[in-house]
């Protein structure tokens, strides 16, 4: 488990996405990667029912990657975070009196995995019911545990590839209480991905409120 | 060649000679011309008889001269000088198709070429003699009866000695700790962890280092049954690179007389790697190489380069 960046590549002007997608393979390719397979990434929101104050309560987000296929991971925007096997679905199913399952809001991005050197890059196409909302760049350092080592690394990593569109370094890093320099691990890349699928789900749909 | 050889020829007499032995076919063939012509036309038979008889009586004494003649020319002519100067390989050179197989002339190349290589061979191996470079017990060329007495003394230290200088230089570095098992004999194991970087596992032979490997932090060191893996390479390039100049590193930190200098040297080396990720290259200023950051360490200035950037 390396240090992870996520991060939102804007759609080519007059390009579609498929087309964009297309073109990173390419890059990729000619840098020299290697494609080793597909990767998915899902996400399901969750309502607490039974909420007697007039706040709005918090949504549980369930979050599924194919890096980890046994595990699911739970967590609460900003709040705690669980990681548990696949069973957990199940007792979500079980649990159906205290949380609804928002069917409409299941976010998934699937694409192509590539590796190069010690680099895994993830390019995959975000859909929401069916319809793709952008596209999303995973790249992880392998062989580093902690991000604020091999930020400039890896920057200079996704600048040979992506060009102007680098990211800043994740917040997530940044909000731990021992700061950049705490070890990461998988609950970091998923609350990245879940940051990128909300804000996805909301530039499309400006007037909804999170319930 | 073949004029190098036939000194003692006399060549005039060998002219001469030639042309005896053809003044002699003549003669012979002249002989058996006359048998062949039978006896020729006279008034009587006796006549006929003694006149084939006389003819024949001459042409055989003319052999008989030309035979004597050709007897004392080749007295004269000589033998070719019987000493070879050259012995078996001056035959091969009287081959007289030089261009299909020149065997000749590459037995001579090979003779000067293997004559030179000998002779650089024993410069070298002088030259080499005086440093000696020798990491082991054994004595080559040494005879047998003298064999088990020459042992340079540190190559035989106490367990003790050991642990004390290791535990001595894991205490000089905050950021490195040293942990020591002994799981074969006498022969320390030390587990290195440097920081949140890496993980080493340095072999040694009494103080020498004998073999290290390198691996990620977040890769495991133990095996299946709980022992340390020494055998395992990193998967991943760049902690097998720095395996690579590890290895370099402790073949060049050498001093047979003070081995807890070499493995302090080694170890301040090592330590440099605490910034693997974070620096540059000095040479190109950038931080990766096809996919690999600076993995090389300057065993002087300990400043970082690239593998391919290192001068």
């Amino acid at each position: 488990m390396g240090v992870t960046c996520v991060c939102q590549v804007p759609v080519a002007e007059g390009k579609s996405v498929q087309q964009t997608v297309d073109t990173m393979h390419k890059k990729l390719e000619q840098l020299g990667a290697v494609k080793q397979g597909s990767f998915w990434v899902d996400c399901e929101t969750y309502h607490p029912t039974g909420n007697v104050s007039g706040q709005p309560s918090k949504l549980l987000y369930l979050m599924h990657n194919s890096e980890t296929p046994l595990s699911c991971i739970a967590l609460f925007e900003g709040g705690p975070c669980l990681i548990a096997d696949t069973n957990f679905d199940v007792l979500m199913v079980k649990l159906k009196s205290h949380f609804q399952n928002a069917k409409a809001h299941k976010v998934e991005c699937r694409g192509s995995r590539y590796r190069y050197c010690d680099f895994l890059i993830k390019v995959g196409t975000v859909t929401m019911s069916s319809s793709a909302r952008g596209i999303s760049v995973e790249v992880e350092y392998c062989p580093c545990v902690v991000p604020g080592d091999c930020w400039n690394l890896t920057k200079e990593f996704m600048q040979s590839f992506l060009g102007p569109s680098v990211p800043e370094l994740p917040s997530v890093f940044a909000a731990k209480p021992e700061g950049l320099f705490a070890p990461s691990d998988c609950v970091d890349t998923m609350t990245q991905y879940l940051e990128l699928f909300n804000k996805l789900r909301k530039m499309q749909m400006p007037g909804s409120n999170v319930r | 060649m073949a004029d190098v050889v036939n000194v003692g020829v006399n060549l005039d007499a060998f002219s001469h000679a030639i042309s005896g032995i053809q003044a002699l076919r003549s003669s012979v063939s002249r002989v058996f011309e006359s048998l062949k012509d039978g006896m020729k036309n006279r008034e009587t038979l006796e006549g006929r008889e003694k006149q084939f008889i006389a003819e024949f009586q001459d042409n055989l004494q003319a052999v008989n001269r030309d035979l004597n003649e050709l007897e004392r020319l080749s007295g004269l002519v000589g033998r070719p000088s019987e000493s070879h100067p050259l012995h078996n390989s001056g035959l091969l050179s009287l081959d007289p198709v030089q261009d299909k197989t020149p065997l000749y002339s590459q037995l001579l190349q090979a003779y000067k070429w293997s004559n030179k290589l000998q002779y650089h061979a024993g410069l070298a191996s002088s030259l080499l003699n005086q440093q000696s470079l020798k990491r082991s017990a054994n004595q080559m060329g040494a005879s047998a009866k003298r064999r088990p007495k020459v042992q340079p003394s540190t190559l035989v230290l106490p367990p003790q000695y050991v642990d004390d200088v290791i535990s001595r230089i894991g205490r000089m570095f905050p950021d490195m700790t040293i942990e020591l098992f002994r799981p074969n004999g006498t022969s320390a194991v030390l587990l290195v962890t440097l920081g949140k970087v890496l993980k080493a596992i340095v072999v040694m032979r009494s103080l020498f280092i004998d073999r290290t490997i390198v691996r990620g932090f977040n890769e495991n060191v133990y095996s299946e049954d709980g022992k340390l893996d020494i055998w395992t390479k990193s998967q991943y390039q760049v902690f097998q690179k720095v395996t690579d100049h590890a290895t370099t590193a402790l073949l060049h930190y050498q001093l047979p007389q003070m081995p807890d200098v070499v493995v302090r040297s080694f170890m301040t080396w090592l330590r440099s790697y605490i910034k693997l990720f974070q620096s540059p290259c000095q040479r190109c200023g950038r931080f990766l190489q096809d996919g690999l950051p600076p993995t090389w360490r300057d065993f002087r200035t300990l400043e970082a380069f690239h593998d391919t950037c290192r001068m």
